[in-house]
């Protein structure tokens, strides 16, 4: 009988233990992982804004336009023109490019498109974040500014390439999903007003070392490129101006050092993946023996080069094994990482603003200082003054320049054919898959089918 | 009612401890109970063999009618020794056999033959989760495999060994290679996210997580990340059970609604020690190879597609045909780089043994297996598994512990070579150069050895042990508190060498990377439960109520090295020159339920079932955490009805339904916090933070009703059995990744979808014991069909699912081009435009193929003769499938070899394949790619399949010695009838098909 009474005590004590696991409702609250931070608070604190700002560079470096894989501009254009050929195997994507025959399927170019707008998503997060921050009014400008600034960066790009494209300037995912297509000139509007106004936020000089972060000059060197594209010949040679004028910017250096990481001549790089590291350009292209296992310039580009034209030998690689030769580009020379890094990859700098003015004054008519600013780039490579009569020959003569001055430099052969009308007569000649749709990439599939305000497809895909 | 609210972890598990405790008490009380005292009668000793006419039984029950205390159990010859008088009679018992009473009448030795008795297969006790229930009067739809079958399959997967046996269960492998994992499917796909209808497993009554524990960075080979599920061990287990409807899975409330999967390892039994070692060996080799073009045909389908793109100067990369590789090489690929033969060896040894009140067993194994592609690859797997069963004295206190440790040490390629071994040129180069140097033939090919040279090595370590004490209380009312713990880890490292790069472009080890990838998982959980059975006359019921507090916690860490002095160094983390982390975090997921269940059984004739659990999940955000979920189930056994009760015909029927809801939390943890996280990248000396997803804090449970009517009936003394079900599922309350276009940031958002999926089919089983004499020979075949079926979705049309679902139609349809065959004068495919606006776009993807398989099963036969026995299973799927379709014929990639014979040319215009083309002619690859995702890519892919073969001897030593051997010869995937190009199991397509496999080996029981 004792024995029942203990156990029947047991059993209560049992029982209401149970009631006690049942009312711990507290039990399936977690708190945040202590690897989170959530939204709000990363913007009351300078340090982890500028983390979430330099996330967007880093993300740029490594994936997107700016990169120096397939789905960088630099290698996808150079081979979508007449920059590079292609030798590797068929079963790369990188022969879709070469070959012009780019699908909606295409998985590299719906790579590019979903880098580049998570880029922008997080470039509309920092600026959404910092409206009611508490830091500093100045700090506050300068981070608004840079985020201003990638946006329009990556939207200029998204419309070169893209066409008509969504101009997303907000987080809020119920109005991006059913995003339309805005109109090129639309978007051109946009970014324009957009710089202008970064342009009074972000400040005049570097707030950091080897020129990684955008300054007022940076903002104008893209403004100038984007006045180019858009046909603003005057406005293009008055901002080209500002930033040529700039001391601090010269093309006092040899040209082998141009492309080095403290070269006078850069206005804005991307610091490299950890210190000691190089570019991805020179790993891509960089080959020590023949035939080439990747891609090679093209033998047409090489003979663009004048007699006595220095870029040919310090700017171009040649691997001969005997029978044949091998060209390939060699702006960066370093493909390993060294101890302290010697190159950074540079989105702009000062010899294309000048060709910019050129181009933006002969448009205009003013064909002597156009020439000027043509002949001080070809006497940095060690050519005699331009031989072009007249405007027609000086626009030509600077096209030619850009071509072998700014080859495999984000897709600026590309863009130069495109915005001059020169695609098809150039390009139809020497690559046999060229078609005329092809002066855009498709809208990938996969977006078209998540959005149909997306729809129509670009022609001939 | 919360009269205490107590908020974190800490107070929960201590009163849970406390609980625990409480049970240890009880214990003392389970003291030897007094004998009373019996009038002596005098006892002698019976003696004799029991056997089933042929053979002796161990194991065989014998015990005096009347007084239990006394039962004996027959040794391994057959023989027993039991103390009894004249008067008595003997009770002899044995499961699968009739029991016999034996009237003693002074005999002092007796020896019994045994009947075979199928109608007591319904007498099993089927382990149903919480409880467990007799075969006959269970009212849900549960699915069983036992030992026999999980040990004659030579596989290493747990789930591998289920394919083809359980109606309503679809398991497809991933790939061949060894640690790959399997897809499962129970009664078809519920929710719209792909990755999230895994079923719940629970070993020995410890959940066990089935989520990966990879990396897609380390993980490269396998289509899949490293699934957890390699960590059991076929050979520990006892039985599978799966639970399918609503009555076996609502107990189980939010986690069941895809389906249990109950695993229940090997325990020790009562006898003499017993020593078993088992041995085996086996190869491996694919299964079917494509049927490609040779040399001969390569070249000139090369020519001709230069020829038709009007190219007369072959390009200087087509190195094939310019005459850089010769043109008279001729290798074969598929068999070069994937005809290897992969080398098993399996080893166990146990023991086991006790008394009648304890009993235990402790076994361990070990697995090596190697691949089929070329290099020195090995999969290991080995561990101990431990059990022990102690019932008191008194038979008041019970306590059942079982534990299992497997590690794993793996060395896996790191690619898999599926698709360079079909898509290389016949006339590609030679792999090695003389001096044994990698050939890269001047840059002209990439080497597909080379990155091989990438090393993938895994090591993990897996623990499953679960204690259940009980203690009976009251002779009614006992109380069970089971604890369980799991901790599962896992170290992944993938080393890419500067190695695997081309050496003319003089990479250098600074190139070399290191990834590596550190998982944790630890899991406990504790479940009090308190049960109630009691007979009033014909009345029984049986009910329990529980609780349950499960916590998991997951750590992660990527890293990357980078920039290595050296290759030799490469392994070493700490010898990078850069060191990067990619993800580094800890997930905590919390659980806690309460749960009951009433059982009524009048008579054995009428029985219903009540469940219901309330749940709580940390997955969800505050105020959407708990959810109720029940069901109703009942059986009616209309042949023990008086009308039917000594039926010549039918010896048992049973008509049972069921319906209820169930519940699925399978959405990732944190998903509804706004939150920023590091992403790993450094830019100039700052580690960046990212945005981790779009924001969505409402979203809550998905809801899965499920009904289910079936029929069981047995004929001839269930010599035939027959069981018919018909069920319906409806899910809804979706918990979706919705796709959102890329414009908005990010590839998905977390959010209810007020959407319903329904999955409706039919599961025939029959199960026949054909002769039983001198022969006897079994068969079992089972045949399920699954339909699903989006039932609603209001705003389909706007949504992003516009393209991709239809109502009333299947989840995995795939919209395609309507194929309108080849244009005899031009040779490309054509297509109907559907929307006549002159190009083929979107809008004409109209017609609608689903790949889901239509029906499927398999058919299982057993023979034993003499001291053979042979089993074997075949599967058989119906379903269609995509054909084999690399690329347009005339690239540089090899072909079917009918596409030789069978392309267009100007000469020949009626053919089955379009023009060759090098790649120059737009029109011709872009209807190629058409053509792909058009209905002219629909081909048959069904397919019976030998999946299992197992023959078995036991030798016949003489009687007097003590030890048993048995021989063994099995076989896997044997044989494959099907009409599809390649291994029609496949899912995903350029990964290795799964291996067939063959083995002999012996087990020795002494």
């Amino acid at each position: 009988m004792k024995t029942y009474t203990l156990s029947k005590f047991r059993i209560i004590l049992f029982i209401s233990c149970l009631t006690l696991i049942i009312s711990c409702d507290g039990f399936v609250d977690v708190d945040l992982p202590s690897a989170q931070l959530t939204g709000p608070a990363v913007f009351q604190d300078k340090a982890t804004a500028n983390a979430a700002l330099v996330d967007i560079y880093a993300k740029m470096r490594d994936n997107g336009f700016f990169s120096g894989n397939l789905s960088g501009v630099t290698l996808s254009l150079g081979l979508y023109a007449d920059e590079l050929d292609y030798y590797g195997p068929a079963s790369d994507p990188a022969i879709n490019y070469f070959q012009n025959g780019l699908l909606a399927s295409d998985s590299n170019a719906l790579q590019v498109w979903n880098n580049t707008y998570n880029q922008i998503y997080a470039a509309n997060a920092v600026l959404e974040g910092l409206y009611d921050s508490p830091i500093s009014e100045a700090d506050k400008n300068q981070f608004q500014g840079e985020a201003l600034f990638i946006r329009s960066l990556l939207h200029f790009y998204l419309a070169n390439t893209f066409g008509d494209v969504p101009l997303i300037t907000t987080t809020n995912y119920q109005t991006n999903r059913t995003a339309t297509r805005t109109a090129v000139n639309e978007i051109y509007e946009r970014i324009i007003s957009d710089l202008k106004q970064a342009l009074q936020l972000v400040q005049q000089q570097y707030t950091t070392n080897d020129r990684v972060r955008p300054n007022r000059s940076v903002i104008s060197a893209l403004l100038a490129k984007i006045y180019l594209f858009n046909r603003q010949w005057s406005e293009a040679s008055k901002e080209s101006s500002t930033v040529i004028s700039q001391s601090q910017y010269s093309l006092n250096v040899p040209l082998r050092d141009v492309f080095l990481m403290n070269s006078p001549s850069t206005i804005w790089q991307l610091y490299p993946k950890a210190p000691g590291n190089n570019t991805d350009f020179a790993i891509t292209f960089i080959f020590q023996t023949g035939p080439p296992p990747f891609v090679a310039l093209k033998k047409a580009l090489v003979d663009n080069f004048e007699n006595g034209d220095n870029r040919l030998t310090l700017w171009v690689g040649t691997v001969n094994n005997g029978t044949s030769k091998w060209f390939y580009p060699s702006k960066y020379d370093y493909n390993t990482a060294t101890s302290s890094s010697r190159e950074f990859p540079i989105i702009f700098r000062l010899q294309e603003q000048f060709l910019i003015r050129a181009e933006a004054r002969a448009r205009l008519g003013e064909l002597d200082s156009g020439k000027e600013d043509l002949n001080i780039v070809r006497s940095a490579a060690g050519l005699t003054a331009s031989q072009a009569a007249n405007q027609q020959q000086l626009i030509e003569a600077i096209i030619k320049e850009r071509r072998v001055e700014l080859f495999t430099e984000f897709g600026n052969r590309f863009y130069d054919l495109k915005r001059n009308e020169m695609l098809d007569p150039i390009l139809s000649g020497t690559k046999a898959g060229w078609n005329n749709h092809d002066s855009l990439w498709p809208i990938p599939d996969n977006e078209l089918r998540a959005n149909i305000n997306l729809q129509p497809q670009n022609l001939g895909y | 009612m919360n009269y205490f609210s107590f908020y974190k972890d800490g107070k929960a598990v201590y009163c849970l401890i406390f609980t625990g405790f409480l049970l240890f008490f009880p214990p003392s009380f389970a003291k030897t109970s007094v004998r009373n005292s019996k009038p002596l009668i005098q006892q002698h000793q019976i003696q004799g063999t029991v056997t089933d006419g042929n053979s002796p039984l161990p194991g065989v029950a014998i015990a005096v009618k009347g007084n239990s205390k006394t039962a004996v159990i027959s040794d391994y010859n057959g023989e027993y020794n039991i103390s009894a008088s004249s008067q008595d009679t003997l009770i002899v018992s044995y499961l699968g056999f009739k029991t016999v009473l034996i009237s003693i009448k002074n005999r002092s030795k007796i020896d019994i033959t045994l009947e075979y008795d199928t109608t007591t297969l319904q007498e099993v006790k089927v382990n149903a989760g919480y409880y467990s229930v007799k075969e006959s009067e269970r009212t849900g739809s549960i699915a069983r495999i036992t030992s026999k079958e999980i040990e004659s399959q030579p596989v290493t997967n747990v789930l591998a060994t289920m394919q083809g046996r359980m109606a309503g269960v679809s398991i497809v492998q991933d790939s061949g290679t060894p640690g790959s994992g399997f897809t499962i499917r129970i009664r078809g796909q519920n929710s719209l996210r792909g990755n999230a209808n895994e079923p719940l497993y629970i070993i020995d009554g410890v959940p066990f997580s089935s989520e990966s524990v990879g990396y897609s960075n380390t993980s490269t080979a396998t289509a899949g990340e490293t699934s957890p599920l390699n960590s059991i061990v076929p050979s520990d287990i006892e039985s599978i059970e799966v639970l399918k409807d609503a009555d076996a899975t609502s107990i189980y409330g939010s986690r069941g609604a895809n389906g249990v999967v109950l695993i229940t390892t090997k325990r020790g039994k009562q006898g003499k020690t017993t020593f078993t070692i088992n041995s085996n060996t086996g190869v491996g080799k694919a299964t079917r190879f494509l049927d490609l073009m040779d040399t001969q045909q390569y070249i000139a389908m090369r020519r001709q597609a230069f020829t038709n793109d009007g190219i007369t100067n072959y390009p200087a990369n087509a190195y094939d045909i310019n005459g850089t590789w010769s043109q008279n090489r001729s290798t074969d690929w598929q068999k070069e780089l994937l005809g290897g033969t992969s080398e098993i060896l399996f080893l166990q040894g146990s023991v086991s043994g006790g008394s009648e009140k304890t009993q235990y067993l402790l076994s361990g194994n070990y697995r090596s297996e190697t691949t089929v592609m070329p290099g020195d690859f090995k999969y290991i797997k080995g561990g101990a598994h431990f059990t022990m069963n102690h019932i008191s004295q008194d038979d008041k206190f019970r306590l059942n512990f079982s534990s299992s440790y497997t590690i794993q040490n793996n060395n896996l390629p790191s690619i898999d070579l599926t698709i360079q071994a079909r898509t290389l040129a016949p006339n590609a180069p030679s792999l090695y150069k003389e001096n044994g140097v990698l050939n890269w033939e001047n840059n002209s090919w990439t080497n597909p050895l080379a990155a091989l040279n990438q090393t993938f090595v895994s090591k993990s370590a897996n623990s499953v042990s679960n204690v259940l004490l009980s203690y009976r209380i009251l002779p009614d009312l006992e109380l069970k508190g089971s604890f369980g713990f799991t901790n599962l880890k896992n170290d992944e490292k993938r080393a890419v060498p500067s190695t695997i790069y081309n050496p003319s472009l003089a990479i250098t080890s600074a190139a070399s990377r290191l990834y590596t990838n550190n998982t944790a998982r630890q899991s406990y959980i504790v479940e009090p439960q308190l049960n109630y059975k009691k007979n009033f006359g014909l009345h029984f019921i049986d009910a329990l109520i529980g609780g349950t507090a499960q916590s998991t916690t997951t750590t992660r860490l990527y890293q990357l090295g980078a920039n290595f002095s050296s290759n030799s160094l490469l392994n070493d983390l700490a010898s990078a020159a850069q060191r990067l982390v990619y993800t580094s975090d800890e997930i905590l997921y919390r659980y806690q339920a309460f749960f009951g269940r009433l059982n009524y059984n009048y008579d054995g004739t009428y029985i219903l079932n009540l469940t219901a659990r309330r749940d709580g999940s940390s997955r969800f955000g505050p105020g959407k955490q708990f959810a109720t979920f029940g069901a109703v189930g009942a059986a009616w056994i209309f042949s023990r009805e008086a009308f039917l009760r000594n039926n010549s015909i039918l010896s048992f029927g049973k008509l049972r339904g069921s319906y209820g809801i169930t519940g699925s939390d399978q959405i990732g943890d944190y998903q509804f916090y706004n939150t920023y996280s590091s992403s790993g990248n450094n830019y100039q000396g700052t580690v960046g933070l990212q945005p981790t997803r779009l924001f969505n804090p409402n979203f809550g449970w998905e809801t899965n009703r499920k009904i289910e009517f079936a029929l069981e009936s047995g004929f001839f003394n269930d010599r035939v059995f027959l069981t018919a079900a018909w069920y319906q599922n409806r899910s809804g309350n979706q918990l979706v990744g919705v796709p959102l276009p890329g414009t908005t940031g990010f590839s998905t958002l977390n959010s209810n979808l007020d959407a319903t999926v329904e999955n409706s089919g039919t599961e025939f089983t029959l199960r026949t014991v054909n002769f039983t004499e001198k022969i006897k020979w079994t068969t079992t075949f089972n045949i399920s069909n699954n339909k699903t079926k989006l039932v609603s979705f209001p705003g389909l049309k706007t949504s992003v699912y516009a393209n991709t679902y239809e109502i009333n139609r299947p989840l995995t349809i795939q919209k395609l081009y309507s194929f309108t065959g080849l244009n005899p004068q031009t040779g490309i495919y054509t297509f109907k435009d559907i929307n006549n606006d002159g190009t083929l776009s979107i809008d004409d993807r109209k017609f609608i193929a689903d790949l889901t398989p239509k029906y499927s099963g398999g058919i299982q036969n057993t023979f034993i003769y003499k001291g053979f026995v042979l089993d074997f299973l075949f599967q058989f799927v119906k379903q269609d499938g995509i054909k084999y379709l690399p690329g347009p014929a005339g690239g540089m990639a090899n072909q079917l070899a009918e596409v030789s014979s069978q392309s267009w040319s100007t000469a020949e215009n009626n053919t089955n394949y379009q023009a060759f083309t090098a790649g120059y002619n737009s029109a011709l690859s872009t209807a190629y790619y058409q053509y792909a995702s058009s209905n002219g890519a629909i081909t048959d892919a069904s397919y019976i399949r030998l999946k299992n073969i197992a023959l078995n001897f036991d030798l016949p030593l003489p009687q007097s010695s003590k030890v048993k051997c048995r021989l063994i010869a099995q076989g896997q995937n044997v044989l494959t009838f099907t009409n599809f190009n390649g291994d029609p199991e496949f899912r995903f397509s350029g990964y290795l098909p799964p291996l067939k496999i063959y083995s002999v080996g012996a087990q020795l029981t002494f």
